[in-house]
């Protein structure tokens, strides 16, 4: 097998000719059209562009549809591809949502790598004040970079864990449509690498945000930053499709709504948010675009001209910030709300209790995606929209406060009393709640108005949102990996290397955001590559090297997890098919997971998370026993 | 007018007049006393007749054929 | 191929169902694009705190919202007839709405983006063509699924149990024509004039 017949290779060479061509393509309309034939901001949008969509038909994602389009229907491929080694199913066009799972889930692990190592290369820098070896500019390419990559490895690991679970848990066979679901994942591949190669057309120096006027200015890189957020977006948005239709249509036989395990509650509240608010950070993103590309005067005031106003003034910023909010704070609880879901999913497994309020917990998942959508102007307070605004969206912000609250107290309640058991796991189950409690804290302070405005921009801001998405997603993402990795692999993981991931992140992390909000305090401002070693009585550099270390410490810890699941994967102990002891569909199943899960229906008979009750049965298959 | 075939014509073109009518009533509206609050509650009534007649958004929760 | 082929059972009706759903979904997904764009209008075209709008030819806008409305109409026609295995008015039902569409696309691309405003013309170009070219591109992006959906029938595929495929193209048909409902009076009626 050459590896030119591999679809993700073929997907990476279209991708590069269909830029070529895109380019080429603008050059000759220019020429047509009697401009000057070369310029290189058009090319390299409509290059890039294409080079995307090519790669897209070059991989195979539109295979099938293609041939419906002549009127051809197409049976569902299964399997592993008859011609070629199975492992190359993973880097092809699968339909099964278990491969897409892994796809997307070891596709989000690279990035979370990728992202994180623009986070220590930043990080060293500011170990000293002064500039060390990093430009100024390269600093700023960074931590957008660094921003934009996590963000986007976020999205690919919640992904991850929703393809590869809700079907499972809904003792579904597969997606409502799993052709769609393939594509979903694909957008990913191309949209990621045109984020990454911004940096060889002069990057973006704006941050991950990208406000105008700056990015309406800066190089090329913007462009390649603003399609690759678009295709990454549209994965969000038809893997939403799918995931609502999945959840609402597919449930088997006696899952009423109230019967549905709790992450599938979550992916479902999460999945309402990014069909809807994706489309407005793709919108205002295009907006800057064609702004950039055509002159359209949306939102720089220094298009300005002199006289008639409205025909010839420039647009305004703060638009852009409402439109960028108006996703990018609901964003923040698409990454949080199937970790959030996957701790009530592990405490009342390691328990062995009921997950306490269950009704709450999930009806609290869905009050914190829709009040989501009233709080975004918390992040402009200090931005000069109009300050009539502020105290209405400052009582929604601690609105917020409430069903996150009722989670809270949901974990306490299953904890208490309940007969624990600590394996890794549970460990960073527990990590994640004391992680995201300081995260949680942080927020009411900053959605304040009087002590926003001291702390805007400040490095407090960003210890506050290391601390929400480690608890809300990290720590319970790593939970998760840990704890479905039996039933993917078959294998156990080796549990003192988890041990040790966990005993080297936690208090690292702790470290790391407490560090960051007490130099935040001192004085430092977010995105400054430089500070004066003078501030914080002149603890600011101490606060600062403990930040990096705790980053390399950090970084040290996932390399470990990486390690111990390549090689337990050969190694481990056997699993069995229900290690944890669960009520959950997917154990009562063999590990690893048969292509086709599931041999005989499931039905329903009664609450998910009764454990430790007497003769109480979730799920009944026609074949296997009870429990 | 039921289910037939030219009763769902003519539901159709009743429908087309409508709009139409609305149309040309958003017009006056907008030359005579401009109030967007009336245009905007004009527009509303049309998308909720293309919504019922043309779209169909009752088959999202109907059981029905085809 | 690894296992049995006791695959998916879907039966056409459990798909009919999640397809259904999922365009619906899709289209509130779109709603939220399209209602960042009026957002983005009533925020941008205003002079002292006063809603405004560009002088605009008032005729071509009513000729080209008419022409869609009445596409609409034959698009439901042509569904109608394919519900009924009226093949004949379905293929025609079609071509005209295609046709009209395309007379939409004209009057929009070359009549209201050949006046006196251009893109570059402050946030009265910037939104009048943000907003008529995303609506254009799904204009046409549906006179293409139309004519897909066209050649096809001519094969003579689709039948009365059996045409998610025009159900889809034509939903998706008004879905752009009821987006033109709110675009048309946002750009052309709302507000003061201003030269
Ligand atoms: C308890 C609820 C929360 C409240 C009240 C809250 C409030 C705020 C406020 C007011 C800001 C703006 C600070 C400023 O720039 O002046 C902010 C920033 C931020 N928050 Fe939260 N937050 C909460 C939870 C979360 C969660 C759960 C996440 C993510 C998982 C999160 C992620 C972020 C991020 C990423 C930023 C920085 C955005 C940027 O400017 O780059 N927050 N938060
Ligand atoms: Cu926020």
């Amino acid at each position: 097998m050459s590896l030119f017949s591999l679809p993700a290779v073929k997907g990476l060479i279209a991708q590069i000719l269909g830029t070529i061509a895109g380019m080429a393509l603008t050059t000759v309309i220019r020429a047509l059209m009697g401009l000057p034939a070369w310029k290189a901001e058009p090319a390299w949008v409509v290059g890039a562009l294409l080079g995307g969509v090519a790669f897209l038909f070059a991989v195979g994602a539109f295979d099938d549809w293609l041939q419906w389009m002549v009127g051809k229907e197409t049976p569902l491929r299964h399997g592993p591809p008859p011609d070629r080694p199975a492992w190359t199913r993973y880097f092809s066009v699968d339909y099964n949502h278990k491969v897409i799972g892994i796809q997307y889930t070891v596709w989000g692990l690279f990035l979370l790598m990728a992202g994180g190592t623009f986070a220590l290369a930043f990080r060293t820098e500011l170990l000293r004040s002064g500039m060390q070896f990093l430009g100024l500019e390269l600093f700023n390419n960074f931590i957008g970079l660094h921003g934009i990559v996590m963000i986007g490895g976020i999205l690919l690991g919640v992904g991850g864990m929703a393809n590869y679970l809700v079907p499972l848990m809904l003792g579904a066979e597969d997606m409502a449509f799993p052709r769609l679901n393939a594509l979903g994942f694909w957008f990913n591949v191309p949209g990621a690498l045109l984020i990454l190669s911004s940096l060889l057309v002069g990057g973006w120096d704006a941050g991950w945000t990208g406000y105008p006027p700056l990015s309406a200015r800066g190089p090329i890189g913007y462009q390649l930053f603003f399609l690759g957020v678009y295709f990454i977006g549209l994965s969000s948005i038809v893997g939403a499709v799918n995931l609502l239709v999945t959840i609402l249509h597919m449930r088997p036989k006696g899952m009423s709504l109230f019967r549905m395990p709790i992450f599938v509650w979550g992916v479902f509240a999460t999945s309402l948010i990014q069909l809807t608010a994706t489309q407005l950070i793709g919108l205002s993103f295009l907006m800057v675009l064609v702004e950039r590309t055509l002159g359209m005067g949306f939102f720089d005031p220094g298009l300005a001209g002199p006289g008639k106003a409205l025909l010839e003034g420039g647009g305004d910023p703060i638009l852009f910030q409402h439109l960028f909010w108006f996703y990018s704070h609901p964003a923040v609880y698409i990454f949080i709300l199937p970790g959030l879901a996957v701790i009530g999913e592990l405490l009342p497994v390691f328990a062995r209790k009921p997950l306490f309020g269950y009704k709450w917990v999930a009806l609290s998942s869905l009050a914190i995606a829709l009040v989501g959508f009233l709080v975004w102007a918390h992040h402009m307070f200090v931005s000069g929209m109009n300050p009539g605004l502020r105290v209405p969206f400052m009582f929604a912000t601690l609105l917020v406060a409430v069903p996150t609250g009722v989670k809270f107290f949901s974990w306490v309640g299953t904890i208490w009393g309940g007969k624990l058991h600590f394996p890794t796991p549970m460990l960073f189950v527990l990590g994640a709640i004391s992680v995201f409690l300081i995260g949680g804290l942080t927020g009411p302070i900053l959605g304040t108005v009087p002590t926003n405005m001291p702390l805007h921009d400040s490095y407090f801001v960003v210890g506050h949102f290391h601390a929400t998405m480690f608890g809300g997603f990290v720590f319970p993402f790593f939970a998760a990996l840990y704890f479905w990795y039996p039933k993917v692999t078959g294998r156990m993981y080796n549990e003192t290397l988890g041990k040790i991931h966990f005993w080297l992140m936690t208090p690292a992390f702790w470290a790391q955001t407490l560090g960051q909000m007490t130099v935040g305090v001192m004085g430092m401002r977010r995105r400054i590559a430089d500070y004066d070693p003078a501030l914080g009585n002149g603890m600011i550099q101490a606060g600062h090297v403990v930040i990096t270390i705790a980053g390399f410490a950090i970084a040290f810890g996932v390399l470990l997890m990486i390690y111990n699941f390549i090689r337990s994967a050969e190694v481990g102990k056997v699993a069995g098919s229900n290690p944890w002891r669960s009520r959950s569909p997917e154990w009562q199943i063999p590990s690893p997971v048969p292509e086709h899960s599931f041999a005989a229906p499931v039905t329903v008979v009664g609450e998910p998370y009764d454990y430790g009750l007497a003769g109480s049965t979730y799920v009944r298959m026609a074949a296997a026993g009870d429990d | 007018m039921g289910n037939t075939k030219s009763g769902i014509y003519r539901i159709g073109i009743v429908v087309l007049v409508a709009l139409a009518a609305l149309t040309g009533i958003e017009y006056i509206v907008a030359v005579t006393f401009n109030s967007a609050a009336v245009l905007f509650l004009i527009a509303l009534a049309k998308a909720a007749l293309v919504l019922q007649y043309f779209m169909h958004v009752y088959r999202l929760w109907s059981e029905e054929e085809h | 191929m690894s296992s049995v082929a006791v695959s998916i059972h879907e039966s056409y009706r459990e798909k009919l169902r999640n397809n259904r759903l999922g365009l619906w979904l899709f289209f509130v997904s779109e709603a939220f694009m399209f209602g960042g764009l009026l957002a983005a209008r009533f925020y941008l075209w205003r002079e002292d705190g006063v809603v405004v709008r560009p002088a605009l030819d008032q005729q071509l806008g009513l000729i080209v919202t008419s022409v869609l409305l009445l596409s609409s109409y034959f698009m439901n026609r042509a569904e109608t007839a394919i519900a009924h295995d009226d093949r004949e008015n379905f293929l025609s039902g079609l071509l005209i709405t295609a046709f009209l569409g395309l007379v939409f696309l004209a009057g929009v691309v070359i009549f209201e983006w050949g006046g006196h405003i251009k893109p570059w013309d402050g946030v009265f170009g910037a939104v009048l063509f943000g907003m008529t070219g995303m609506h254009a591109l799904h204009v046409l992006s549906g006179v293409i699924f139309i004519l897909i959906i066209w050649w096809n029938g001519r094969k003579g595929h689709f039948s009365a149990d059996r045409h998610w495929g025009v159900e889809a193209c034509a939903i998706y048909w008004h879905y752009v024509d009821l987006v033109w409902i709110f675009f048309y009076p946002a750009l052309y009626l709302i507000g003061r004039v201003v030269h």
